[in-house]
Order: structure tokens, then sequence, then C-alpha cells
């Protein structure tokens, strides 16, 4: 035996061998990384701050809401969305942007009531000012918003609803089911995803081909009129809660295989590798093997996956919400928000209220972002 | 490969089996039978009680609804199979198959035209952006793909109205024909009055069947133009169009034909979100107004079809695919 592969063996320096200079080497940790790679995809990027502004409007949507988002008001029913202006109708320039307030007029030609700016008066905008009291998070009284005009003016910058609610801050509001509900929902299906994939993957023969051909059956069904017939037998009396949790389960029911696969096929190349055989040989339990060392090496794929996943959620939440089969008020989200348009006349005369599909685009378009830039960062071991 | 073609039809097989006895599920799931819904459907309708519980007897008999049920299942995919009766709407008055049969064909047809169209138009551009990788046109047609698959497709649909309605003052959108083509016989103009009609759902369901064709078209063409064969064919000097078209392209086609079972269940969902916001009369608007009603025959009926459809997709994929590519090994 030689002196290296004693000291190999033993891991005790033997003397009168050269020890080896260790330097100091500035260790990169998987995360680290993984952020280095993800951090060169400018579209990520993007994608990523798409989301987090959306998750900040919609957490803090009673500071950046100039008004109280939960307050009707049927007398400012359909205000178009007030124009920011500098210059006022006498042609003076103000450093301080401004708005007018609409008032009520007839149209002298068609005696139909219209909104129209009132010039006699200039309302400034501020930032940071008091307005109504509203709670933050929940728990903290507070009266501070974003922006605000004085007492007697009303600042609507993507106008109101049939019910005169500011349309901004409801939809800095229904942000937070939109979000939170596809986040839940997609949770519980990335829970039930891992547990059969790994189980699949692990385990192998006659479970992994029962399994195996659950997931198939559950892939082939269709997922939308599925979702709509589910959807449609939530009980409309149900109290908020029980639809909120009901819709997510619904969409878990249908979106955990593309998981289930993608994790049954890490597992299944792990399996073989030397770290889970030398776990085994040691006489750690299942349970050890999947929960320290399995599940940890498929969490990143499971990250992606769920990001990817959130989008369709998503969607699909905000079209059955929009025809009034998903959620249903007092909770609101963007495809509930949506539900006003398919008036058509209302529609027609007020085209500012199809705004919410801007919102539902961006958080769209964002989790794709990101999900696409991790989905690249996540093995940042493999040669680009 | 027949032995691998009988396997594919045994396991479609039973996933049929399996996909009836969910749809059968979601007829059962709602509270009461369906005759006492149907009863009091009738007694909101001012009819007397009797004569309502007369008639929901009848409708129990006539749909076996007293019998266990296993044994209504095996009924109602008996009554399907034999008669063609899926079970009785009341908001309708009919049985849900003649229903079925009245919009069946238009949805199939829209469905495989936006197919069809979404396929092409994709797979040319993916061979057009494959070689011009990260120049401008492949990044443009990168971030258009990502836009065509996050915007909400009803969303689409209603902007769509709302332009065609506002703007260009076309009001009969809610059929499939002008009055003055609906009893005349098929004919050159009766077809083009029938794209003005449908095109708003084609394009709508199609443009994100364009975008997904168009980034996996784009992914295989890399592929393979990175293969040594392709160096090779490019080493005797032919055109690049031609080491493209003829040498690259087909062997890039192979997963699209894959594909297509996937991109199906997108196309049929897409067709039914369109279709609800557009009032089109096919399987879609149907459905949704099954649900609110509650006219649970129709919802379960349809969503039956909808999974016999993307089945027999995917089958026709599967099978296509092994005629068309000898790689693939069926063991």
């Amino acid at each position: 035996m030689t002196a290296e592969s004693a000291e190999i063996l033993t891991g005790q320096p033997i003397a009168g061998v050269a020890q080896p200079i260790v330097l100091d080497e500035a260790h990169e940790s998987y995360f680290q990384l993984v952020w280095r790679r993800f951090r060169r995809s400018r579209v990520s990027i993007i994608g990523g701050l798409m989301v987090l502004i959306l998750v900040i409007l919609a957490i803090f949507a009673d500071f950046f809401s100039p008004t109280d988002i939960s307050q009707i008001d049927l007398k400012s029913s359909f205000i178009p969305p007030q124009q920011v202006h500098f210059i006022d109708h006498e042609g003076n320039f103000h450093l301080r942007p401004f708005v007018y307030n609409y008032v009520y007029e007839l149209d002298p030609k068609t005696f139909r009531a219209i909104w129209a700016e009132d010039t006699s008066k200039i309302y400034e905008i501020h930032f940071f000012v008091q307005g109504p009291e509203y709670k933050l998070l929940g728990l903290f009284p507070s009266r501070l918003h974003l922006y605000g005009v004085e007492e007697g003016g009303t600042v609507y910058l993507l106008g109101t609803d049939k019910l005169g609610r500011d349309l901004w801050g409801k939809a800095c509001e229904a942000g937070r089911i939109s979000l939170s509900m596809s986040l839940f929902g997609t949770i519980i299906s990335i829970l039930f995803g891992s547990i059969l994939g790994i189980a699949s993957g692990y385990y192998g023969g006659w479970i992994d081909n029962v399994l195996q051909r659950f997931t198939e059956f559950v892939a082939a069904f269709p997922n939308l009129p599925l979702w709509m017939a589910l959807a449609a037998l939530v009980p409309k009396t149900a109290d908020s809660f029980t639809v909120f949790v009901g819709m997510a389960c619904i969409f878990a029911l249908l979106t955990w295989t593309t998981l289930a696969r993608e994790v049954r096929g890490k597992v299944l190349s792990l399996r073989e590798t030397d770290f889970i055989m030398a776990a085994k040989e040691m006489g750690a339990s299942d349970a050890r093997i999947i929960f320290r060392h399995l599940f940890p090496n498929t969490l990143s794929h499971v990250i992606v996956i769920l990001t990817l996943t959130i989008p369709g959620v998503i969607l699909a939440e905000s079209f059955l919400s929009f025809l009034g089969i998903g959620i249903t008020e007092p909770l609101i989200s963007w495809g509930l928000m949506m539900r006003n348009t398919q008036d058509i006349q209302a529609l027609g005369q007020n085209a500012w209220i199809l705004t919410p599909i801007a919102f539902i685009v961006v958080a769209v378009l964002g989790f794709n972002f990101l999900g696409d830039g991790l989905r690249d960062a996540a093995d940042p071991y493999a040669a680009k | 490969m027949l032995n691998y073609i009988l396997r594919r039809i045994v396991i479609a097989f039973f996933m049929l089996i399996g996909i009836g006895i969910v749809s059968f599920i979601v007829i059962k799931l709602p509270p009461g039978d369906y005759a006492s819904r149907y009863e009091g459907y009738l007694l909101a309708r001012g009819m007397s009680q009797e004569d309502a519980d007369r008639a929901a007897n009848l409708l129990r008999q006539q749909y076996d609804l007293d019998k266990p049920v296993p044994t209504q299942f095996v009924l109602w995919v008996k009554g399907m199979v034999t008669e063609g009766k899926f079970g009785y709407s009341f908001a309708y008055g009919k049985d849900v198959g003649v229903l079925i049969a009245e919009r069946l064909p238009m949805t199939l047809l829209i469905a495989l035209l936006c197919h069809a169209i979404s396929t092409i138009v994709g797979v040319g551009l993916g061979i057009y952006v494959a070689p011009r990788k990260y120049g401008f046109m492949d990044n443009l047609w990168a971030i258009l793909a990502f836009i065509f698959t996050s915007v909400p497709r009803f969303s689409l649909a209603i902007i769509i109205l709302f332009v065609l309605v506002f703007t260009f003052n076309q009001p009969s959108l809610l059929s499939f024909f002008s009055p003055e083509y609906v009893f005349a016989p098929w004919s050159f103009a009766k077809v083009v009055d029938l794209f003005k009609h449908i095109w708003p759902v084609l394009v709508i369901a199609g443009l994100g069947g364009v975008a997904r064709n168009l980034r996996v078209m784009r992914g295989n063409l890399l592929d393979v133009l990175g293969a040594q064969y392709v160096q090779t064919a490019r080493a005797k000097g032919l055109t690049e169009s031609k080491v493209i078209l003829k040498h690259a392209v087909p062997n890039a086609l192979h997963t699209i034909v894959a594909y297509q079972g996937t991109v199906l269940p997108y196309m049929m969902q897409g067709e039914l979100e369109a279709a609800i916001i557009l009032g089109l009369p096919t399987l879609g608007p149907l459905f949704y107004e099954s649900l609110v009603n509650q006219d649970i025959y129709i919802s379960g009926s349809l969503l039956l079809i909808y999974g016999v459809l993307i089945l027999a997709g995917n089958l026709l994929a599967d099978l296509s695919l092994a005629v068309l590519d000898p790689r693939i090994r069926y063991s």
C-alpha cells in the first residue's frame, strides 16, 4: 500500500509525505451557480421583475390605491380613465401633474349622459399622502397611500367599473386571489406529483407500472372541459374559503402529471448513482433516502415546473371566473373583473374595463419568462 | 409493429372506459337524481305537482334512473353505443345525442382546420427561423410565440368581438352563415361566407398552436442541423436551401407528428373558449350552457366526447409516427 492510498483511506496525513497545498479557493454553492447562469438571461430577469411587481402590488394593494379598495360608489360608475395633465386648459405649464374631475353632463345632441372633464378646478397629484384608513397586511392600521389628490377630487387612472370602484386598485387587489390561488393550487399539484414521481421511480416494478398508467390516464384527460365541469359543481352558496380551496384543488387535480413524469425520470437516473447506492449500503431507510437524498436533488426541476405550471392555472382560473363558474364575489380575481365585459353594450361605451387583461398577460408572460430562464439555470453543471 | 398498434388500441380502449367512468361520475355527482332536478325545472315552469311527478317518473323509467348506479352506467354506455342515446336534456327537450349530432361536425371541422393551419404555419415559421438562430427574426418570433401563448384566449375573443361590432359594424357573428346562405347549397361563395364567420375562432385557437409548433420545429431543426450528415451535405456543395429542405427538415418532422397529439387538446380548448364568447353554435357554448343550467347529461356526454376526440387524436399521432419513423422500437 502506498502512502497516498493509506492517506486516502485513513484521512490522516502520513509522515514523510509532502502535504498538498490547499488553496483557500472561493467555493460557489449550487445556488450561486444557478443565480450566475440565471442572471445572464435578460428575459428571465425581466420575467422575474414582472412577477415581483405584481406580487408587491397585490400585497400592498391598499397602499397603491388612492381610494378605499372595498368602497362602492354608484355615483361614480364608469368614469373613464382620468388623464394626467401637465398643461391646464389655459395653456399654463404646471410642474406637478394634476387631474381634472369628471362631471356628468348631458350630450346636447343625443341626450345621453356622458362624463366630461370639469376644467374649473385643478387637483394636483401628491405622493405619499394620507387617505382612507386601511390595515397594512391586515394588521397595521395605516392611512398612507402612494398617491392621491386633495379632498373633493378623484383620481381614477384606469377609470372605474359599474359599481364605481377604481379599476387600478381593484386590479391590484384581484392579484391577491389570482396569484395566491394559482400558487396554492400548483403547490398542491407539486406535492402530489413529486410524491407519485418519486415513488414511481424509486420503487419501480409494479408500483411504477400502475402509477405510470394512472399518470397517462389523467394526462390524457381534456383539462379545460373537466375543470369547467368540476368548477360548476362547487356550490354557489359556499363560503369564500371553501370556494378558494375547492378551486385550487380542482386545478391541482389535473396539473401534476408533467411533474410526476419529470421527477420519475430524474429519480430513475439518480437511483443508480453512487451516492444513493452508498446510502443504501449504509442501511439508510427508504424514507431517509427519499427525503434526504432524492427529493433535494429533484427540487430544482420541481421549482422550474412550478413556475411553468402557474401561468396555465392563472389562464384557466381567469376563464372560469369570467364565465361565472370560478371565483365568486366577495372574492375578486382578474377573470372576475373581466366578467363585466360580457355585457357588450357596457363594453362598447366603456372600453377601459378591458384593462384587467393587461394584468393577466403580464402575470402569465412573467411566469413563462421566469420559468424559461430557471429551466436553463437549474442545471448549472451542464455545458452550455 | 402490428403488435404495437394492437397494444396501443387496447390501451386506448381502457382509457376510453376510464373517461366514460369519470364522465358518468360528473353526471352523478350533484346531489339528488337527474329526474328530481327535471321535476324542479318543471315546477318552476308552473306545472302542477302531480304532472311534474308523473313526467319525472317517466324520465326515470326511460333512462333507467331507478336502477342501481353500476347498472345505470352499463345501460348508459349501451344506450350510447347501440341507439345513440346519451341522456335527456330538459333545456332543449331532446336527447343529448341529437344535439351532439347537430353540432359535432362543425366543431370537428373548425378544430381540424385550425389544427392544419396552425401546423403548417408553425412548421413553416420554424423552418424559417431555425437557420437564423439568435438573429432578429428568431428573437422576434420567440417573443411573439411567448405572447401568443400568454394572452388569455377568451379576452382575445372579446377584443375581436369588440372591434368587429363597434368598428366594422359586423353584427352577424353568432352563426356559421349569413342569412342568405343558410339554406343555400354548398358553393364557393358559401365557403367564403363560412370563413368570414369562423375566422376569429381559427385565429384565437390557432395562435397558440402556431407558437407551440414553431418552438418545437425550431428546436428539432436546430438539433438536426448540428448533425454530421448535414455537414456532409454542405461539404458536397449543395445549396443551403437544399440542405435544409431536403436533408434536415424531413428528419425533424417526425417529432412534429408525435407532438400533434399534444397540440390537439390545446386546439379543442381554444375552440371551446373562443366559441363560447363568440356564440358560435358548436359544442363549446352547449357545454357551457349545460353547466350553468345544470343540464348534467349534456355536460357528462360532452366531457366524454372531448375525451374521446383527444384520445383518438393521440392514438392517430402515435400510429402515424409508428408508420413514418422506422427508427422507433416497439418493444
